[in-house]
């Protein structure tokens, strides 16, 4: 409490209402307050007014007016020189900060390397408390290579298929891949191969679990030579959902549902009581996709990107800071944290 | 025993008033400096861990969330001085009406009596400009805590319109799985305003909510939020437009959803910030939480988190910010190359 500049009368005033033991009126307190208001800010008409005459080309540097335009030059210039100093010596330490995680991040990796093995896989989430039903990632399309090889569509289809191996390893029935752009939606084909070609060199074939590839609005795409039945084990496999999400599956999504409601209301044909919110829920849930469990973020920071915003609720978000790139160790970490955290649902 | 000795010594000091006349300048300075560089204009608060607080401190819960009104109002001291437009903060939730009645009734108190005492100062408010709106499901609430907040909100609503003059409009999302609840009530809104024929001019831009306070008298649950906002541009009702208006709905967008949701007429959501740990939106801004927006999830307890908390938040914030353009900058000369 001592960091906050605020004397204990003050604090027993702002608190209880009251200084000795007196209730206090309104004025009393407007006192009290006057010597931690601001500068008043000062009205359109007489800032204008001080600008024409004082210091005419003082606010053209600020973007958009600000409350306290009327600074002495003095203060202005302190405040200029402490930001560049807070700025320089932030970024120094942001950059310090980053090589320490890279460097904790690489020795994880190295420590926990999966050796494209599932049991190796399985070995590292055994012990954990829970595990998602769904796990949903985000990922990104890069156009140029400066992000570790991992450009265009081929970097990104690696991406999902080492993160479709790591989740069928690990026992997670449901995986969906959020990419703004919506390259994936339009190689179904493609992905499918790739997806099934990595999930061979992890699993062997004879034990390749069966994945189903499914776009919104899209048919679901599991290609009929899929050998099924064939032997007695192959009903034991493991099944594995991929849903390709884009930016059209967010927002958009909401515009269309909404007028389609809209236009059913209109029509006579719902009764406008009847849409709520568990309506909305069932159908986004059809359309789109159900709540995920957990969102992995692979980026450096928390940045949502368009991702559905219905469906993230409840959704546990996890991110390794200053993380670069799909990795194992960041699926590790965040499947990790995800079984240490706690619902409490508002209680 | 003695340490005991030390910290009630410390704090003597800390809290003196020369020291604390010390603190409050360097806290002004650092503010001043952040001005200097990039501001969100939209920043939400999560307050979580006021009972975690209470708990860990051995104080009572309802001390808890005190303190952490305290906190709130520090921090929002902090965002308007650094020229923050909005700040929305995640009060109650519906799921809160879940805990013990002595809580909820407590923290019903508690914002009735600061409400009103905000009422108190309605010069005061003027001149800084400050606009309270309270979003969320009021009918779960008291009414008398409705009668407090509807009494700040119409003392506060027209210094909205004033841009230049007013920064911040603080303001506390008082209930509800807030944006679950808002994105359904949009869709009524929308959908009421097209099914419902409604008296009103169409011109564009403002004539929604204009157009729903008057068509909603039986629906006051849905209008309640957005009646604020409607502000003065709202006396062109008194001249009826008998025939039924229906929005076309090929022209409904994201713009459109947007504009019906509680926090309609606020800047996009730049920064996000949720204390305690819990990585997770619960139901808040949810919608908002849109392509640049950083979400920042810190460990400590929100009685905790103060300016000493936020600053470096704020100045990663502009790192990124910084970054961003100059990626954004590199990315344009390699293209009109």
């Amino acid at each position: 409490m001592a960091s906050t500049g605020i004397t204990p009368t003050e604090a027993a005033a702002f608190r209880r209402g009251t200084v000795d033991g007196r209730k206090l009126t309104p004025q009393e307190r407007e006192q009290m307050m006057k010597s931690h208001l601001p500068d008043e800010p000062l009205a359109p008409s007489s800032l204008s007014q001080s600008q024409s005459k004082s210091q005419p080309q003082r606010t053209s540097t600020y973007n958009r007016p600000l409350p306290k335009a009327n600074h002495g030059p003095l203060k202005t210039t302190i405040h200029f020189l402490l930001y560049h100093t807070i700025a320089f010596f932030f970024s120094v330490f942001f950059r310090f900060r980053r090589a320490w995680r890279l460097a904790y991040g690489k020795m994880v990796a190295v420590m926990k390397y999966h050796h494209r093995t599932p049991e190796f896989i399985q070995k590292d989430v055994k012990r954990l408390r829970r595990l998602p039903s769904h796990l949903s990632v985000i990922l990104d399309y890069h156009e140029s290579d400066e992000y570790h090889g991992n450009a265009g569509l081929e970097g990104l289809l690696n991406d999902v298929a080492e993160i479709a191996a790591w989740t069928a390893s690990a026992g997670i029935p449901y995986l969906s891949v959020y990419e703004p752009t919506g390259v994936l939606k339009d190689h179904l084909k493609h992905t499918h191969r790739t997806v099934s070609k990595h999930l061979e060199v992890y699993f062997g074939a004879q034990r390749k679990p069966t994945i189903s590839l499914r776009a919104p609005h899209e048919l679901t795409y599991s290609p009929p030579s899929t050998p099924r039945a064939s032997t007695d084990s192959a009903d034991e496999r493991q099944h594995l959902t991929i849903l390709l999400l884009s930016e059209l599956d967010g927002r958009n999504t909401m515009v269309d549902l909404t007028r389609t409601f809209a236009d059913l209301v209109q029509e006579g044909r719902v009764e406008l009581d009847q849409i709520d919110s568990r309506l909305i829920q069932s159908e986004l849930t059809i359309h789109v996709c159900s709540e995920p469990d957990l969102l992995v973020l692979f980026s450096p920071t928390v940045v949502l990107k368009g991702y559905p915003p219905w469906q993230l609720r409840l959704t546990e978000i996890i991110h390794i800071p200053d993380n670069k790139g799909v990795n194992y160790q960041v699926f590790l970490r965040a499947l990790r944290k995800y079984a240490k955290a706690e619902m409490r649902v508002g209680r | 025993m003695e340490s005991l000795h030390k910290t009630t010594l410390a704090t003597w000091f800390a809290s003196s008033p020369p020291v604390a006349w010390m603190f409050r300048q360097l806290r002004e300075l650092l503010i001043g400096a952040l001005r200097q560089g990039p501001i969100p204009r939209h920043v939400a608060f999560v307050m979580d861990g006021n009972r975690r607080f209470a708990r860990t401190h051995h104080i009572e819960t309802v001390e808890g969330h005190n303190l952490g009104f305290e906190a709130l109002a520090r921090i929002l001291e902090v965002c308007y001085k650094t020229g923050v437009e909005v700040v929305t903060i995640y009060a109650f939730s519906i799921e809160n009406f879940k805990r013990s009645k002595y809580e909820v009734d407590s923290l019903m108190e508690m914002a009735k009596t600061k409400l009103e005492q905000l009422a108190q100062h309605g010069q005061l408010l003027e001149r800084y400009g400050a606009s309270i709106r309270i979003l969320g499901q009021r009918e779960l609430v008291d009414p008398e805590v409705i009668k407090s907040i509807e009494r700040a909100e119409a003392l506060t609503a027209h210094n909205d319109n004033t841009p230049l003059t007013n920064p911040t409009h603080p303001k506390r999302t008082f209930s509800a799985s807030h944006i679950t609840q808002s994105i359904r009530r949009q869709m009524l809104e929308v959908i009421d305003e097209e099914s419902e024929p409604s008296s009103r001019s169409t011109s564009p831009g403002s004539s929604f909510k204009v157009g729903k306070s008057t068509a909603s008298e039986g629906h006051s649950t849905t209008a309640t939020a957005v009646e604020t906002t409607a502000g003065t541009d709202f006396d062109k009702d008194d001249i009826p437009n008998p025939v039924p208006y229906y929005l076309d709905l090929e022209q409904m967008t994201e713009r459109t959803l947007s504009d019906n949701m509680l926090t309609a007429g606020a800047p996009p959501l730049d920064l996000l910030v949720r204390t305690s740990g819990v990585q997770r939106l619960s139901d808040f801004m949810l919608w908002q939480c849109h392509q640049k927006t950083s979400v920042v999830f810190l460990d400590c307890l929100w009685p905790d988190f103060d300016l000493w908390h936020f600053l470096p938040v704020l100045v990663e914030w502009q790192w990124q910010r910084k970054k961003l353009s100059e990626q954004e900058r590199g990315s344009r000369r390699i293209k009109t190359d």
